[in-house]
């Protein structure tokens, strides 16, 4: 290669301004962080409507109504008049119970009573509860009656601490934390991270096949550029693509108040994962120089080896997790190294297998 | 359309892709399945433990605190030694000597740290307890739940909520609210639940009929005799995972499928199969039946291996009929997807555009397996009834699967329209190319008519779809204003008013741009009035077509209809009630069909404010008949 060549014509260059002009042109790049934005919102979507209907103190849900009855209907009422949520209204008779359960007033019924245990000495408080079946509200409820109940098991178990080997742990004060926090960063902010360098690794599938079988190739080769040339503009171009659109969704994590570390070791991270997909993206496609068999076996593969991933010993998304949420370790450390390391020995390899394909057969 | 040609397209397409070059694909994918498949039994069985959130939180901890051991056995928690230096370094969350906590938590890492402490500590202590001698002093409370009807209304009942949703459109009745939430069950249960609780104890709704194995039992949140921590709300995990073991095959069916069709538009080589005798619907037909059948396959073996693995003994040829509709829809979006994009990276983005949009659809209703009419919104609920072993009314089946079969349909017809030399092979912007779909069916002033008809299985999908998704949302809503329901309901409005308006105009649009109308203010409003008497015509005929099964889903029945008229009103009332929507939807489409011919920001303005006189109309009849 001719060093009298500007840096910027440097036809790897060149190749890789012009796929990522393409993709700018067709929009397709917005239409991919558009995608990504769905996605996040989407299993967001999923875990906070999910999170909220089964804990209610996640939303300022409105009381529970509970009515208690029964022998055990002072402890029922001991134990719920500590739960925020939960306001008691204690029945004589059962009936009065069932009738005003039946007319909506309350909730759900408990019902307890001491009984007979077959399994050790003493007895047991046996608690019937109502719940009304078949709504979102249901649900409320019964984690809210599961929340009085999970009380009252503490306080007995307490109260009983004479009968047993050792007593139960006291639970720690309860705090008003973020219910969504271990999410954003296990879930939402490896997914956002990663998603990009997924859909690069596609991409260059989709470039390195399209060239192939529209004959386009052909015309590159005429131009005084090496395959290996193209191939490497085409894998630049993409992998860049990457780390921006990673920087991007921090940026606007951050503007959302949710802090990420490491950004330096998170970038190479997710630099080094692009690299190792689109160095698979880049042999798939020049292998099997069509679109479907290579975008398929690239999924599947990815998937493998994604989901293979749980045999290291720190998932790829724990490790973005922690590095995140900044409770990085040495083995955090060196699974960046260990990436950084596969990605580079890995395109090494690639480069020297693309070498010896005789271009003129593609 | 000719049977014998179609099957031979198909049978081209299946022979030309499976010699050669794919043989070696199909054993590399059969490789990586396997491997897969070995990858995820590692997983299960315990191999590789670690979670995902697997020490991202770090607490200092000493030996004899009761603490150790509780973070110990999470492995949320990486445990230290105690250290006051690094909690003020930010390298320990929390720091615990014996039971007290001594660091002040203060960041939001801190006190999430605190939480999950807490939690962790409850089922600590669950485990401890079940190693005790003295059991029932270890487990001093046992449970039975039971789930029983009520009857009357209550102002906190989200259904009475939705119902109002429901009738925001026009109003069914708003009044009826509690005792109407499922009419059908209501007074069944009124019946048997006034006697006494265990009369009207039933079925738990969580789908307590599931049989899929410890994992069935596990979630149907009818306990007896358990203790407090056994009980779970019904929680729909098991639609949860059948969903992914149905939809995860599509994916990869509708990548090869949208190679195959793009790959025609590449150097015209779709052009030899145009000018054979083949028509139009023989050669997509014949590209597309492979895929069809081959997804279908997928489908049955996998209800057979649920069925014969004996994870869903129940399982039959319903949860593959209800699974075709869903198969329909993806090749169709994909086709279009296929005629639209310009190369093989558009078609790469449209392709996982499909993917997610038809995923939250196909799974977002089927996570209120309690709330069924909701959930019948998704062909995945069938399925998962169907595996559970519950019946399914022919009501339901066709309710749940004929939208998307007919919007599958329609997508097709769209991108068949595209389907012919002069589209083909031209390269413009997707959003230019749905206009071209659009503009090809139109021939005079009476296609908007027809359009409007022809596009209402797309609106009614869209609608279901966002009556699901706001479900969630009304009930959260509801929770955060106490008893009023109003943001839920607003938003589904607006939603609803959005989609009707879009679908009643972008179509008159793709007339102006393509000069199938004059851009005169007359012929304005004359294709915008057919436009809206079309849209209402095709409404009331689909409501027609539904008051079969009107019982079964009286929220996202009613949600979706402005036509139901509230019983017991005056004649003249009536009558009003029904032509005011006439005119509404006429007025409406007019409105943007005179900006419509004026070009596209024209266009636009005139859609924003058919938008506001629609919603505007919406609110009014809300909260005059609620």
């Amino acid at each position: 290669m001719s060093d009298d060549r500007p840096l910027w014509r440097d036809p790897r260059l060149v190749v890789a301004r012009r796929d990522v002009r393409s993709l700018s042109r067709e929009k397709t790049i917005v239409l991919a962080l558009l995608i990504q934005l769905f996605v996040a919102a989407f299993s967001s979507f999923l875990v906070v409507g999910l999170t909220s209907l089964y804990d209610p103190s996640s939303v300022s849900a409105g009381e529970v109504e509970l009515a208690v009855t029964g022998d055990a209907r002072e402890e029922l009422e001991a134990a719920a008049a500590r739960q925020e949520r939960a306001s008691v209204t204690v029945f004589e008779s059962e009936s009065a119970a069932q009738r005003a359960f039946e007319r909506r007033e309350v909730d759900a019924v408990l019902r307890g009573d001491y009984v007979p245990s077959a399994e050790g000495p003493g007895r047991r408080i046996g608690v019937t509860a109502t719940v009304p079946e078949g709504s979102i509200r249901s649900t409320l409820i019964v984690v809210e009656v599961r929340r009085v109940l999970s009380a009252l098991e503490r306080q007995e178990r307490v109260e009983r601490t004479v009968h047993l080997d050792e007593p139960p742990v006291p639970l720690p004060r309860s705090v008003s934390a973020s219910q969504y926090f271990g999410f954003t960063y296990t879930i939402l902010i490896p997914l956002l991270l990663f998603l990009p360098a997924f859909i690069s690794g596609s991409v260059v599938v989709d470039t390195v096949t399209e060239e192939i079988e529209r004959g386009t190739l052909e015309l590159l080769r005429v131009a005084p550029v090496s395959l290996l040339d193209i191939v490497d503009g085409k894998a630049l171009g993409m992998v860049l693509l990457a780390p921006v659109q990673a920087l991007l969704w921090v940026a606007l994590l951050s503007a959302n108040g949710i802090a990420v570390s490491n950004l330096a070791a998170i970038t190479l991270f997710v630099t080094a994962v692009a690299v190792v997909v689109v160095t698979l993206g880049v042999v798939l496609g020049i292998t099997l120089q069509r679109r479907r068999p290579a975008q398929l076996l690239y999924s599947v593969l990815t998937l493998v080896v994604f989901g293979g991933a749980v045999l290291l010993p720190e998932h790829p998304a724990t490790t973005v997790a922690k590095l995140a949420v900044d409770s990085p370790t040495l083995v955090t450390y060196g699974h960046v190294a260990g990436t950084v390391a596969v990605a580079v020995a890995g395109y090494a390899l690639a480069r020297v297998y693309v070498d010896r394909v005789a271009a003129e057969a593609l | 359309m000719r049977p014998r040609t179609l099957l031979r397209i198909a049978k081209w397409e299946v022979t030309k892709n499976a010699g050669g070059v794919d043989r070696r694909t199909l054993a590399v994918m059969a490789l990586a399945l396997v491997a897969m498949g070995a990858v995820a039994a590692v997983a299960v069985s315990g191999g590789g433990g670690a979670g995902m959130d697997a020490g991202i939180y770090r607490i200092g901890v000493d030996d004899d605190s009761p603490y150790r051991d509780v973070a110990a056995d999470d492995p949320t928690f990486a445990v230290r030694e105690p250290d006051p230096a690094a909690v003020e370094r930010h390298e320990q969350e929390l720091l615990y000597r014996g039971t007290r906590l001594r660091s002040v938590p203060r960041t939001a890492k801190e006190r999430a740290a605190l939480a999950e402490l807490r939690s962790s500590t409850e089922g600590y202590n669950d485990r401890t307890m079940a190693g005790d001698d003295n059991r029932t002093a270890a487990f001093p409370v046992s449970v039975t739940l039971v789930y029983a009807q009520q009857n009357g209304s209550s102002a906190l009942d989200p259904r009475s909520g939705s119902d109002g949703d429901g009738s925001a459109d026009g109003g069914s009745g708003a009044d009826g609210s509690g005792g109407n939430s499922g009419s059908g069950d209501g007074s069944a249960a009124g019946g048997s639940g006034g006697s006494s609780t265990s009369g009207g104890t039933g079925e738990a709704a969580g789908g307590s009929g599931a049989d899929l194995g410890a994992l069935g039992a596990r979630l149907t949140g009818e306990v007896q005799g358990g203790t407090p921590s056994d009980i779970s709300p019904p929680f729909p995990f098991e639609s949860l995972v059948l969903a992914f073991l149905y939809v995860v095959p599509m994916n990869f069916v509708i990548q090869a499928y949208g190679s195959s069709m793009l790959s025609e538009r590449l150097n015209r080589r779709g052009e030899l199969l145009l000018v054979t005798p083949a028509s139009r619907g023989d050669i997509i037909g014949g590209k597309t039946l492979p895929y069809l059948l081959g997804a279908v396959g997928v489908t049955a073996l996998i209800t057979a291996a649920l069925r014969f693995g004996g994870v869903a003994p129940s399982g039959s040829y319903i949860a593959v009929l209800a699974v075709v509709p869903l198969v329909v829809l993806f090749l169709a979006a994909t086709f279009c997807g296929a005629m639209f994009a310009r190369s093989f990276k558009e078609l790469t983005f449209v392709t996982v555009t499909v993917t997610v949009t038809l995923t939250s659809y196909a799974f977002v209703p089927a996570i209120f397996t309690d709330v069924t009419p909701i959930a019948l919104i998704s062909p995945l609920t069938l399925v998962v009834m169907d595996l559970t072993g519950r019946a399914i009314p022919l009501s339901s089946l066709v309710f749940s699967t004929t939208p998307p079969l007919l919007t599958g349909l329609v997508l097709f017809g769209l991108g068949a329209g595209l389907y012919r030399e002069e589209d083909l092979f031209t390269q413009r912007p997707i959003p230019l190319k749905v206009l071209d779909a659009l503009a090809g069916r139109i021939t005079s002033r009476r296609s908007a008519l027809k359009m409007s008809v022809f596009l209402l299985p797309l609106v009614v999908v869209a609608e279901l779809a966002a009556v699901a998704f706001l479900f969630v949302l009304d009930s959260v809503s509801l929770n955060v204003f106490g008893t009023n329901q109003s943001l839920g309901v607003v938003l589904a409005l607006g939603v609803i008013v959005v989609i009707e308006e879009v679908a009643k105009s972008l179509h008159v649009y793709a007339g102006y741009e393509h000069a199938r109308y004059e851009r005169t203010l007359r012929s304005a409003l004359a294709v915008g009035a057919l436009s809206g008497l079309g849209f209402f015509v095709a409404e009331k005929g689909l409501l027609i077509a539904r008051l079969s099964n009107l019982e079964t889903l009286p929220i996202g029945e009613a949600a979706l209809q402005g036509t139901v008229l509230p019983a017991g009103l005056p004649l003249w009332v009536a009558g009003l009630l029904f032509l005011f929507p006439l005119a509404l939807h006429a007025v409406t489409a007019a409105i943007s069909s005179v900006g419509a011919s004026r070009g596209w920001r024209a266009y636009l303005g005139g859609l924003g404010l058919a938008v506001v006189v629609h919603f505007a109309y919406n609110l009014a009849v809300v909260s005059t008949l609620v």
